[in-house]
């Protein structure tokens, strides 16, 4: 950089160098003979460690009358063990500086747990504790159920929330990934043997991915500790997977009626696919350059051109058996067909001509950018690291995020955008008051209206 | 226990116009970020001018001399950084991440808004609508919001700097004139009311000679007196009972005036909420939340609502913020919370439930300094507010050194019946 010796000329953004060549640091992997998968990585900037325990457990393994229920345990893990109650569990993790709560998505659940560095070996002993030994005790179940009806009557409020769970359901039929959330009924059905009976099938070391991420003690050391809390945990084969059939796209027309509504919400898109498919990567970019920002197709037009919205993107939701591309919209009532025929020639544009040079440029700079600032924080790097082993990508899948995006071309984005993006064979889900809306949507095909439950 | 494990290193200086510049360096992510605040917050307008701190905001994405309108946002995004402002009761700020080698990008877009800003009746006429808009989205269409921004401080406070409403009155934007608005920006936005930080993957070198080439030739204005902000006495204890049509969930609002930044007290309040409100160990989550399940969701701190312990300003209060169940009664919850607060003030805390609220306090804060733009943050607000950029280090030895005695004898001299103040937020039948 020798700025200094140049006449600096203000009236340009400055020419800037390239980014300096990174690496992501080391990862070492290790299996347990009862088959708990290991990922442990240095990271010695801050006095902390973070873990992550994962399982494939997620909610497209709940019972049909039960979604719902991976997420009740994982809320329900950390809430009693048969040594510990709730009080003592959360003492603990207070004394070592820690945090300790599950989540569970789509195809896992897993436990996150970190703590000041020192304190690894109780960290270690809590998370073994929570994940094997979870007592489910009746009056947390209890309560559990009181806040999760609450939280729902509160999200089924929201038309936002009507209209994904509807798209969910449209675009991944029979399959379990259409049932995302709890329902009034299936909160009412949450009882311990259920919950005891994922836990016993689900949370089992040979289904788990344990991944250590900090200031670690030496690997001699630290894999004495691991093997003191997992080694003596019974491996046992769990139940497969639902089969990964998904309906084959088709043109639906899904009208939700919210009475009163002086908004309709709008979700348009299809099935996608998953990271692995060699089609990821510029579908990404695609959908970046499409509605991924502030700066994006969607936003500009819908928004700030013809002020339809306050806000227009769409999303890639990459699961582990599939995935689902979809644009969402919120717009004023009077203005629901002239919206929906924006959306649609954006989405027919994006798969019809080669996006410019400079779009793809951008779009790659944004996420590459987005990606290494994820890398600041452990617990960020954790989750992904976690992510890679229960999506079954291969482990370098970060290594080479950067460089398989810089790799994506126009041409191959415009394939990929023709083969998931199209408005043909869409689903369309709009929700909304019906009387007043149903007849500016006749022009887009066959309305199916259904009651928003 | 007491050895800091961390060290924030850090260089700090000033160009011959004024403008205090922070440099930290750490190699571990090629990532930087760029941090300006500016001394100027809600409480520094003036009646008449509400408002005008957070319209400046919006008035500095508006476009400047090399940077028209659109410019910043998109040269960020594209490449691959994030940004944003926001304005506060005492400074707004600015920030931008950005992958490291584009630290000059930055400093040019920064530096060039400093130098002058596009003014135009058309784009303050479009910043007043939208921050109108953002006004009927983020407030007025959100339950809470209205009795926290507008009620809550008329209520908590008597002098108007405090007290007024810090978003401003649609009736004030409306009247501001491109007269007003350029007058604010030459006073305030100026290098000598500001502290520039850049955190993260750079060489202090290279730094050093692209801040003085893009900062060091903008003009310093005579600095801007500091509003007085002080409160008379509160004598008597205040209430009110406010409706909420977006409600679904009742709220209890409980506050107390606080102590001087910096005393001994202000670290013993900070403990002393860590002990109340520190997670899912805390007496609130453990006694209101499990044991009685009579509150939902709760948060607490040394200036709430608008501020943190970070950034807090004396006259602010500590203030607790309580979703509770509907089956209890505002005065309920109340004394259930009187009922915390005596026990503070009645027995020392045990040493095992301190030591708790000791780790805890030093755990967040050493997840909370590795990201660069957390980091540049703290430097910046310590400069502003303390001039002493080292609290990044050396604040928490002080926090630790809090003993049992001293949180008691705060508990009892700061949480006291006539300096109470309760705001209950109860849903309204639509």
């Amino acid at each position: 950089m020798t700025l200094s010796a140049q006449a600096l000329d203000r009236t340009k953004p400055p020419h800037t160098p390239d980014l300096p060549a990174f690496r992501l640091p080391a990862v070492f992997e290790s299996t347990l003979p009862n088959g708990l998968q290991i990922l442990l990585v240095e990271d010695r900037r801050f006095p902390l460690v973070s873990a992550r325990l994962g399982f494939q457990a997620g909610s497209k393994y709940d019972p049909e009358d039960l979604p719902g229920l991976s997420e009740s345990v994982g809320v329900l893990l950390t809430e009693g063990t048969t040594s510990r109650a709730a009080r003592q569990i959360a003492e603990e993790v207070a004394t070592i500086g820690g945090a300790l709560r599950a989540d569970s998505s789509p195809d896992a659940l897993i436990i996150e747990a970190s703590a000041l560095s020192e304190h690894l070996p109780t960290l270690l002993e809590l998370i073994s504790d929570v994940a094997r030994h979870a007592a489910f005790p009746d009056d947390e179940v209890a309560l559990r159920m009181q806040n999760r009806e609450q939280e729902l009557l509160a999200q089924r409020a929201q038309a936002a929330f009507l209209a994904s769970e509807k798209f969910a359901q449209v675009v991944f039929g029979s399959h379990p990934y259409s049932r995302q959330d709890p329902t009034l009924a299936s909160i009412h059905r949450l009882s311990r043997p259920a919950l005891s009976d994922f836990r016993d099938c689900f949370l089992v070391p040979n289904n788990a991915v344990l991944v250590l991420l900090g200031a670690l003690p030496p690997r001699a050391q630290l894999l004495d500790l691991i093997r003191a809390r997992f080694l003596d945990w019974q491996p046992k084969a769990p139940p497969p997977p639902p089969p990964p059939r998904f309906p084959v796209p088709r043109p639906s027309l899904v009208l939700v009626n919210r009475p009163g509504s002086v908004q309709a919400d709008i979700r348009t898109g299809k099935l996608a696919v998953t990271r692995a498919d060699p089609d990821y990567f510029s579908l990404l970019l695609a959908s970046t350059i499409l509605g991924g920002g502030a700066s994006s197709r969607l936003f500009m037009n819908i928004r700030e051109e013809k002020g339809y919205a306050y806000d227009a993107h769409c999303s890639l939701q990459p699961l582990k058996d599939s995935g689902a591309f979809s644009v969402a919209t919120q717009v004023r009532n009077e203005v629901l067909a002239a919206a929906l025929h924006a959306v649609l020639a954006e989405m027919k544009d994006i798969a019809r001509r080669n996006v410019s040079a400079d779009e793809l440029a951008d779009a790659k700079n944004y996420l590459s950018g987005a990606f290494v600032m994820r890398l600041e924080t452990q617990g960020a790097l954790a989750s992904q690291l976690a992510a890679v082993k229960l999506m079954g990508l291969p482990i370098d899948y970060l290594e080479k995020y950067t460089s398989r995006l810089r790799s994506v071309e126009p041409g191959k984005l415009r394939a990929a955008a023709g083969r998931y993006m199209t408005p043909k064979n869409a689903a369309l889900v709009v929700v909304g008051d019906a009387p007043n809306i149903g007849p500016q949507l006749r022009t887009f095909g066959k309305i199916s209206v259904e009651e928003a439950g | 226990m007491l050895a800091p494990d961390f060290r924030i290193p850090f260089e700090k200086y000033r160009l011959p116009n004024g403008l205090r510049v922070i440099l930290s360096q750490d190699h571990s992510v090629p990532v930087v970020t760029l941090y300006l605040i500016y001394g100027v917050g809600a409480r520094s307008e003036q009646k008449g001018r509400t408002g005008f701190a957070h319209l400046f905001e919006h008035m500095m994405f508006q476009g400047s001399q090399n940077a028209p309108k659109g410019a910043h946002f998109k040269i960020v995004e594209s490449n691959g950084g994030a940004m944003n402002g926001s304005t506060h009761p005492d400074y707004t700020d600015y920030f931008e991440v950005l992958p490291s080698n584009k630290l000059a990008l930055g400093l040019w877009l920064e530096s060039d808004r400093m130098r002058g800003l596009s003014i135009s009746e058309d784009n303050l006429a479009n910043q007043k609508e939208a921050v109108k808009q953002e006004r009927r989205l983020s407030f007025d269409n959100q339950p809470y919001a209205t009795a926290i921004v507008d009620r809550w401080p008329e209520l908590a406070f008597r002098n108007w700097h405090n007290s007024h409403s810090l978003i401003g009155s649609f009736e004030d934007l409306d009247a501001a004139t491109l007269t007003d608005v350029a007058a604010f920006f030459k006073t305030y936005y100026a290098p000598n009311n500001a502290v520039l930080v850049l955190a993260g993957d750079l060489r202090i070198p290279d730094a050093k000679r692209l801040t003085e080439t893009y900062f060091a030739d903008i003009e310093p204005q005579p600095q801007p007196p500091l509003p007085d902000l002080s409160e008379p006495p509160q004598t008597a204890p205040r209430s009110q009972v406010c409706p909420d049509p977006l409600a679904k969930v009742p709220a209890l609002v409980v506050a107390y005036p606080g102590p001087e930044r910096r005393s001994p007290d202000y670290y013993a309040l900070v403990v002393l909420d860590a002990l109340l409100s520190g997670g899912e160990s805390s007496r609130f989550h453990q006694n209101l939340v499990k044991g009685r399940k009579s509150v939902v969701q709760f948060e607490a701190n040394l200036g709430w609502p608008f501020a943190s312990p970070t950034d807090y300003k004396h006259p602010a209060n500590y203030g607790i913020f309580l979703l509770y169940n509907p089956q209890f009664t505002g005065p309920q919850i109340l004394g259930q919370v009187e009922e915390e607060i005596a026990s503070l003030q009645q027995h020392p805390v045990a040493p095992a439930e301190l030591e708790r609220a000791r780790t805890f306090l030093r755990s967040t804060r050493i997840r909370r300094l590795q990201t660069s733009a957390a980091r540049a943050a703290l430097l910046a607000q310590y400069e502003l507010l303390d001039a002493n950029p080292d609290y990044i280090n050396t604040e928490l030895s002080f926090l630790l050194g809090v003993t049992p005695g001293q949180i008691q004898a705060a508990a009892a001299a700061y949480f006291l019946p006539h300096r109470q103040t309760v705001l209950d937020i109860q849903p309204e039948a639509q």
